[in-house]
């Protein structure tokens, strides 16, 4: 009898304190994989267009540790570049993509399928440096962007092998089950686009495309002084709508998603809501396309101020995470809820399965299950003398 | 016993089998029917012709803009009123300055310019030489120091490029007694290279050479590629050509102070060609319009890659307003006949296109009677296997390669759009990054920018060589049964033995006559170029 009651009390205690699982993490960190496939002059755009999305997400507050960047080519000092070492996406010249700051993580032929699965399931080999690896927990917000050639239910990288829908499905449900990801928002233009998403069913993930099946993907306009195109259609209007923007911005998802015209881009931009639990004009951009650090100011050092429950609710931290340290994070945050935890998924609204993964959990993490046996054992002799006394 | 139990019972040939037997019986009716049919299909090539399109996505042709200004046009014109005052000289020393003043403008711009001496050898097509390149052991022995000639080639090394591959833009031109058709084709191409060497988007180096056409233009072309291509790393080649220079000439040339840089000895070579133009201007002046007439044809019937005379055909017309000319046979635009048969295909095609919208295969009789006649020239050029110009030289060392022949207007004074046709030329090249290979190789024009493919015009060629074999077959039948009946006599009667033997034994030389006769009259046809 006591020994149920020891066990009640503990669940009872660890429902109540355990208020972070899975499922239910704090968004906590941005980041970006941002993927160019192409390569040889004439694919200018693909270039122009990853650049751009790397400038934008730079300015809207990612830092450079949290951006992966693949560019399969280098058209900035491409010997048919007019302008050696600038790189435009518009005509009227004048933003150089190409400046100062561009850190390249993956360049030239080390685009590859492979290294592309590699990152984001984070199944590096050893010797692969931390700017090359996709180091994200289950807080990250993950923007997946790609751009090239491609077509029904495939992309094709460097002129040589594919990547296809049902690989990409398949990284993704990895990194769910590996925790990578809280919520992913892919962004797609190629010819066709929506078709590389098909297969994805994970939880959690977005996916928007330039064009759907049968679709082409047109660009936008010639540089006749360059000779080439510059960028692509999806992207420029994407671009439009985020230099309107600053880091304080609070533009939502879907005025992003419904601002694409069918008439002006020459394609239907379609998305896929069905894998994503929150209303889309709940979201700000920022939570993907931005990193937005809420500073709080403090007359005095030191003091732990209670946290407002704001309606930004991205805070950034710098998390330390080694190569062979994937456990789960438990976040110690005794006051508040988060306002994102209330989503709770199908399996947790039955109250028995959710007492007893409670109480399974508290099981298994007791440290010395012999003594805890052994103190049972007797305590079952007074329980056992009492019923023979009874019964005889 | 009944016949019928001993006999083993005769199992049916296979259908292939007695297809075959069949036409093989009545090979005449086939022959006749394959023949004319053959016939028909060539006459319906040009009716069959698809447009043009370029394959290649890299060329992007017309997609810059282009940025000659009015000095570049002023340096030419003074180069070419330089050239121009010599023609009062005596021939040798006018061909000489000539070559300085050259060689002086070309190393102003920063270029690397050498001689190249050659000599000329009269007959050079030898039809056995297909496979094998050209034979340059050949060239040592054998020359007469009289027909010598001098190229004068200008490199430009393309600053950010790896130097691996060049783009060869050639230009005839008579060293010391020049027209003007050819110096105003020489300062045109000054123009286009003295803006290359400024330009920071050239991925290839530029190879101008300015060939010594005094002995036709084919020879020092050919000259030039041959030496290119084989280089000799022992110094006894430079010296055999060296033995018959007047040394004192070239000598005083070297010297003299306008010509500061030190001119190169040695062969200098940029990698391998990506494509080359050859560029002239016609002496002849059209009435309407500027036209630029393209010979394409190389050597043994190859011919360039199709993307090259797309972009040029695409840059001509849409960008310069130009207008293209192919070369055609000009006795079939008057015929009678093929008007009528253009006049029928152009009804058919109209009933065809009323039964159903989407049979679009008819023309108007005057494109058929073009179309045709281009055929006809392409075909002929093709078979007869002797280049057309002396682009056909570059097709031997598979570079891709045509000539360009500009007529410019009476009254133009527009100069500047061959700048910028060249230029763009150029330009699109210049983003290649392997040699042509998507477009087709084998194929005849029957416009500049309609083509029929080698799997259209094979079905008319099959046609009409199908009867062949199938002539041979029955032949050979006959002869079958000619001995089957000879022996079947034979085992019968004996008295004739003698009669058939002497019989059978002259019948080899009827054989051997034919065969003779066969023999010589294909060693006729493989020395027909020879004589024309």
């Amino acid at each position: 009898m006591s020994i149920f009651l020891l066990l009640f009390i503990d669940i009872a205690t660890a429902y109540s304190s355990h208020s972070s699982s899975a499922d239910t993490a704090k968004h906590t960190n941005n980041w970006a994989v941002l993927v160019c496939t192409s390569r040889f002059w004439f694919n200018y755009r693909h270039m122009a267009n990853t650049l751009s999305l790397y400038r934008t997400v730079k300015r809207l507050g990612i830092p450079d540790e949290r951006i992966i960047l693949m560019l399969a080519d280098d058209m900035a000092c491409n010997a048919r570049n007019k302008y050696p070492a600038q790189v435009f996406n518009n005509e009227n010249h004048r933003l150089n993509l190409y400046g100062d700051n561009v850190e390249v993580d993956y360049r030239g032929y080390e685009v590859t399928v492979e290294n592309f699965l590699r990152v984001l399931t984070g199944r590096h080999e050893t010797a692969v440096p931390r700017s090359k690896r996709l180091l994200s927990d289950e807080g990250s917000h993950i923007l997946l962007y790609m751009t090239g050639h491609g077509g029904d239910e495939f992309l094709k990288f460097q002129d040589s092998e594919e990547l296809q829908s049902h690989d990409l499905a398949d990284a993704v449900k990895q990194m769910k089950e590996k925790r990578r990801f809280k919520e992913l928002l892919i962004m797609v233009d190629t010819c066709q686009a929506a078709t590389l998403f098909n297969q994805l069913h994970s939880p959690g993930v977005l996916a928007i495309g330039s064009s759907m099946k049968g679709e082409n993907s047109y660009s936008h306009h010639l540089d006749s002084d360059v000779g080439v195109s510059v960028v692509d259609r999806f992207t420029f209007y994407t671009l439009a709508f985020f230099e309107r923007l600053n880091m304080y911005a609070n533009a939502s998802l879907s005025s992003l998603f419904t601002s694409y015209d069918p008439k002006t881009m020459m394609s239907t931009a379609y998305y896929r809501t069905d894998l994503y639990q929150r209303r889309l004009d709940e979201v700000p951009v920022t939570n993907f396309f931005g990193s937005v650090m809420e500073t709080i100011h403090t007359d005095s050092a030191y003091r732990a101020t209670p946290r407002k429950m704001s309606n930004r609710a991205g805070i950034s931290m710098a998390v330390e995470k080694t190569a062979q340290d994937d456990d789960r994070r438990t976040l110690i945050d005794s006051d508040v809820q988060d306002p994102t935890s209330h989503t709770m998924t199908k399996d947790q609204n039955c109250p028995f399965t959710r007492t007893m993964n409670t109480f399974f959990e508290k099981v298994e993490r007791i440290e010395h299950p012999d003594s805890l046996v052994n103190y049972g054992l007797v305590l079952m002799l007074p329980l056992l003398m009492v019923s023979v006394w009874l019964s005889s | 016993m009944p016949k019928t139990e001993t006999e083993t019972p005769k199992m049916k040939p296979r259908p292939i089998v007695r297809l075959g037997i069949f036409l093989i019986s009545h090979s005449l009716l086939v022959c006749v029917v394959c023949c004319t049919a053959g016939v028909l299909a060539l006459l319906l090539l040009p009716l069959l012709a698809k447009s043009t399109y370029i394959s290649e996505n890299a060329l992007m042709p017309g997609s810059a803009s282009s940025m000659i200004s009015n000095r570049d046009i002023s340096e030419a014109n003074r180069l070419a009123s330089d050239l121009s005052g010599l023609n009062f000289e005596p021939q040798d020393a006018a061909a000489l300055e000539s070559r300085g003043i050259l060689t002086k403008y070309m190393s102003d711009l920063g270029a690397e310019v050498s001689y190249h001496k050659f000599h000329h050898k009269p007959n050079q097509f030898h039809p056995l030489h297909f496979f094998s390149s050209p034979d340059s052991t050949s060239s040592v022995d054998n020359f007469s120091c009289s027909a010598q000639g001098v190229n004068t080639v200008g490199i430009i090394r393309a600053p950010r490029g790896d130097g691996k591959e060049a783009i060869v833009l050639v230009t005839p031109y008579k060293f010391g007694k020049s027209g003007t058709a050819e110096t105003l084709s020489l300062s045109i191409a000054y123009t286009v290279f003295s803006l290359l060497s400024r330009v920071t988007w050239l991925a290839k180096d530029i190879i101008w050479l300015v060939a010594d056409s005094q002995y036709g233009e084919y020879a020092p072309v050919e000259a030039w590629l041959r030496d290119y291509h084989t280089p000799v790393f022992t110094g006894l080649g430079a010296l055999n050509a060296d033995t018959c220079i007047k040394i004192d000439d070239l000598y005083a040339l070297e010297q003299k102070p306008i010509v500061q840089t030190k001119i190169s000895d040695g062969f200098r070579r940029a990698g391998t060609m990506a494509a080359a133009l050859i560029f002239k201007v016609a002496d002849r002046n059209e009435l309407l319009e500027d036209t630029l007439n393209i010979y394409a044809e190389a050597s043994n019937g190859q011919m360039p890659n199709l993307d090259l005379i797309n972009i040029v055909n695409y840059l001509a017309v849409h960008r310069q307003g130009l207008r293209v000319k192919v070369e055609k046979v000009l006795s079939l635009l008057d015929s009678r006949w093929l008007e009528i048969l253009g006049e029928i295909f152009e009804v058919l095609g109209k009933v065809a296109r009323s039964l159903n919208p989407g049979w679009k295969f008819g023309i108007s009789a005057a494109d058929y009677v073009e179309g045709s006649a281009t055929l006809a020239s392409s075909l002929y050029n093709q078979a007869l296997g002797i280049p057309t110009g002396p682009h056909g030289a570059f097709r031997d060392f598979q570079v891709d390669a045509i000539t360009l022949e500009i007529s410019p207007k009476v009254s133009s004074h527009n100069k500047a759009r061959y700048n910028e046709f060249l230029l763009r030329g150029g330009r699109s090249i210049n983003n290649l990054l392997e040699k042509f290979h998507q477009s087709f190789f084998l194929y005849m024009l029957t416009s500049p920018s309609k083509f029929v493919s080698v799997g259209v015009y094979m079905i008319a060629f099959a046609l009409l060589v199908a009867p062949l074999p199938l002539v041979a077959a029955s032949l050979y039948a006959d002869a079958n049964q000619l001995d089957l009946g000879v022996k079947n006599t034979k085992s019968t009667t004996t008295a004739p033995d003698e009669l058939d033997i002497t019989f059978r034994s002259w019948k080899w030389l009827y054989a051997a006559k034919e065969v003779f006769l066969v023999h010589v009259w294909g060693a006729a046809v493989s020395l027909l170029p020879y004589f024309i």
